[in-house]
């Protein structure tokens, strides 16, 4: 894309580098501050993962692996005002009483950036002067499709439309997309520019977005991404547009439909995405990038894959700024990045290095990617709210690994429906040794005859008050990112 | 039927055709459920054992120790730069002097200047590149140990080549390098390529050191038993203890000069204190009691098994910590496998 003035947005970067360069300042000068994100694809369990941790620290639960507290250094930890006025606060409790309610069920899901400041104070054992010392973890919790539209950035509307429509009409997903693939051969892109039209057309697209990324499919890949999370965005005319079949690298008419979307897209890149990578994906220093592998694992192969490609578009963004004109508009500085497989707890811990191999191979181009990213990264499996207890079922010969808890309402494994109050103990299938296996075949929203692991959505546990929830290795994941921080 | 994989499958725990655990049921149940307590394993890397991370710390206190500025720090610098000045300063004067009474001197005292600038810095940068040298060693052994504990293919492979590239320059290393190199290009994990290094590169050096240890306890054993007066054989102890751990140190790739042997002895002393309380447990005791029988014989024997024993402990410390390879495929010796004479066992 050739741009014509050229001295604007070198002044633009100019201005956003400045201000980069302050705002880090201010975090040195504040002192022991650490940033850190949560992130994932819608589903993968952000805020239950952000309320656990948070819980955990605050009622200084037993976490063995991680040292500050098993060394008996961690004096207490405390929520403060978060230092961004501008960013929503996570509602830590409310999802807290959502959790441990009556009618305990799982918190409403991230649509939004929120963040939450953690004040630890503990005793440093190490450096220069050992003794009380204090780390101001801030939390940013962001939805991982954000993450997926930095690689808008460097498509023009062109590519991006023929690229998406082209995506719409591969077998996997033709059929959610038959309406608004439908709708797209009746409009003309030269014509004149109709606001109805155009917000037809977005609504039907973002309802083929949606569809895909229901329960039965598990479709991932999909920017972008403020379509599913409108936020307070929604109706705006930056995010009412949708692709069209129109050439590359040639100009619409102006006052056309095509150009009005072109504009639209345009500036959903500069006013969507770009402030989001600037303001708080650059500020970011350890990342957790929470991943639900069994859900793309109940659906068949495709929607494995389909996790693997985001996964890689999501290394993109970290990658990003090291070698690549991006660099201009942010510099990320993530050092540590932890994979973790959500939900372990719905498995035997028997199978949780299975898990693991699984999540291994569907990040493996993206940690292949991270080679250069001069960050240090870790894959494991973990539950923040373990829902489960373990159990073996003797059943017809057969001597399974099983999981008790409570099923959610609706949930059915063969011809056993639950009713969201019976508990009952789930062999959700084994997985393979060799994870490429799972990845064999083009198999989509499997029925549940044809698949051989079905895993079910249990409720959150019950706890005793004012103690933290049971959870698998959330301790762990801690140690990796933040441990060195409380040394 | 080899990929037979079961089918998934739930029971509801208040079906009464399910056994839960010890609830009673009525008919011959469908299927059985019993829960499990135990909790679940945590797949951290495996942690250091006991004796690494002893020997870690060891090191960390002496070759590995990071250069700090304390106040004995200051007052050296500034008594050694006031000493190096005054002596600047009467060199001037020497040559001044001698240049006002014959040329020819003049010029040979400049000579001789230039000579001990020279040597100086030489020695400098030698004293340097063995600091530097003992450094690179224990970090190795750290890098190794991490390795071997992670399990860590690419770590291993690094670590293993850093190892090669400090024996290379042996030539009878030269079978054991090119083993090792061609393991390095196979499918091995992490710790077997850890273990085979050692075993190749590692434990050869190990038997050297060993024999040096047994001879320096038996040296000293045997001099103090006869040695007409106490004084001699401290200073013999001393002299062998510090011949000893200097031998060791070169036999696995080290060449402490005066500032290296510093820190040397600091993380070889460091290492004694720690594992200290470990010896009483097992080595020393026993020698203890050896002593006892010898002291019944003669004191001067007694004495003299004593210091051939403490001889032998400080060259096990000082094995532990010039050794740039944790011990895993080979045992870490103590005292009775390296001085097994002192012990009343078999001789050596």
């Amino acid at each position: 894309m050739k741009n014509p003035m050229g001295t604007m947005p070198f002044l633009e970067n100019l201005a956003s580098e400045a201000g980069l360069v302050a705002r880090s300042l201010g975090d040195y000068l504040r002192g022991g501050a650490l940033r850190l994100g949560v992130t994932g694809l819608s589903r993968s369990g952000k805020t239950v993962f952000v309320t656990s941790l948070v819980n955990n620290l605050l009622t200084q639960a037993r976490l063995p692996v991680l040292a500050v507290a098993a060394e008996g250094r961690l004096v207490r930890a405390q929520l403060d005002p978060q230092p961004d006025d501008a960013v929503p606060r996570f509602p830590y409790e409310e999802h807290l009483a959502a959790l441990s309610g009556p009618d305990r069920h799982w918190p409403q899901s991230t649509r939004r950036i929120s963040q939450l400041r953690l004040r630890i104070e503990y005793a440093r054992a190490a450096g220069w002067n050992p003794g009380p010392a204090r780390l101001d973890l801030d939390i940013v919790d962001y939805p991982g499709e954000w993450l997926l539209d930095l690689t808008l950035l460097d498509k023009s509307y062109g590519r991006w439309s023929s690229e998406t429509i082209l995506a719409s009409r591969a077998p996997a997903r033709a059929p959610l997309a038959g309406a608004w693939l439908a709708h797209l051969d009746g409009l003309a892109p030269q014509g004149k520019f109709d606001e109805d039209v155009a917000r037809a057309a977005a609504t039907l697209f973002t309802e083929y977005l949606r569809a895909a990324r229901g329960d039965a499919y598990a479709l991932s890949t999909l920017p972008p991404g403020r379509f599913l999370m409108p936020g307070d965005l929604e109706g705006s005319p930056a995010l009412t547009f949708a692709p069209l079949p129109v050439e590359e690298n040639v100009e619409p008419a102006p006052g056309s439909l095509a150009a009005m979307m072109q504009r639209r897209y345009e500036s959903y890149k500069t006013h969507v995405v770009k402030p989001f990578f600037r303001d708080h994906f650059s500020r970011l220093d350890r990342q957790i990038v929470l991943v639900d592998a069994l859900g793309a694992l109940n659906s068949g192969p495709a929607a494995l894959r389909d996790l693997e490609n985001a996964l890689t578009d999501v290394m993109r963004a970290f990658r990003a700024g090291r070698a690549s004109t991006l660099g201009s508009i942010f510099r990320p500085r993530v050092d540590r990045i932890l994979f973790a497989a959500t939900k372990a707890d719905h498995l035997h811990h028997a199978s949780h290095d299975r898990l693991e191999a699984v999540l291994r191979t569907l990040a493996g181009k993206a940690l292949a990617r991270a080679k250069g990213v001069g960050a240090e990264i870790d894959v494991i499996a973990l539950a923040a709210v373990r829902a489960t207890r373990e159990a073996t079922i003797r059943h017809g010969g057969d001597e399974l690994p099983a999981i008790i808890g409570a099923p959610e309402q609706g949930e059915r494994i063969g011809d056993q429906v639950f009713d969201g109050v019976a508990e009952a103990a789930v062999f959700p299938g084994e997985l393979p040794d060799d994870p490429e296996r799972l990845f064999e075949g083009d198999a989509l929203a499997l029925p549940e005859a044809d698949n051989d692991l079905r895993f079910v959505r249990f409720r959150p546990p019950i706890w005793r008050k004012g103690e933290a929830p049971p959870h698998i290795r959330l301790d762990r994941a801690l140690q990796f990112l933040i441990g060195d921080r409380l040394a | 039927m080899s990929d037979y994989r079961p089918r998934p499958r739930a029971f509801r725990l208040d079906d009464s055709g399910v056994a839960y655990d010890d609830r009673p049921t009525a008919q011959a149940p469908r299927a059985e459920v019993r829960s499990e307590t135990a909790p679940i394993p945590d797949h951290a890397p495996e942690p250091l054992d006991e004796g690494e991370r002893e020997i870690e710390a060891a090191q960390a206190s002496g070759m590995a120790r990071r250069w700090r500025p304390t106040l004995a720090t200051l007052i050296w610098t500034g008594l050694g730069g006031l000493v190096s000045l005054g002596i600047g300063l009467w060199v001037d004067d020497l040559i001044v002097a001698l240049w006002a009474k014959a040329q020819g001197f003049g010029w040979l005292a400049l000579v001789f200047a230039a000579l001990l600038v020279a040597g100086v810095l030489g020695l400098g940068f030698r004293e340097f590149f063995a600091l530097m040298r003992q450094r690179r060693i224990a970090q190795l052994h750290a890098d190794l140990a991490q390795a071997h504990a992670r399990d860590d293919r690419d770590l291993a492979r690094a670590a293993v080549a850093r190892l090669m590239a400090l024996y290379s320059a042996r030539p009878e290393a030269a079978r054991a390098l090119a083993e090792v190199s061609r393991a390095r290009g196979e499918i091995i994990d992490g710790r077997d390529l850890v273990e085979i290094a050692e075993r190749a590169l590692v434990k050869p050096l190990d038997a050297r050191a060993r024999a040096e240890v047994a001879a320096a306890a038996k040296r000293v054993s045997l001099v103090t038993a006869l040695s007409p007066r106490a004084v001699l054989d401290v200073v013999f102890v001393a002299a062998q203890v510090i011949r000893l751990t200097r031998r060791i140190a070169e036999i696995y790739g080290g060449r402490p000069g005066l500032l290296g042997f510093i820190k040397l002895a600091r993380s070889i002393s460091a290492h004694l204190v720690i594992t200290g309380g470990m010896a009483v447990g097992d080595s020393v005791l026993q020698g203890l009691v050896g002593h006892g029988i010898a002291a019944k014989l003669s004191s001067r024997m007694g004495e003299g098994v004593l210091n051939g024993l403490l001889t032998a402990r400080v060259g096990v410390s000082a094995m532990a910590v010039c050794r740039p390879a944790p011990f895993h495929a080979v045992k870490a010796p103590g005292v009775n496998d390296v001085a097994p004479f002192l012990f009343g066992g078999g001789k050596a």
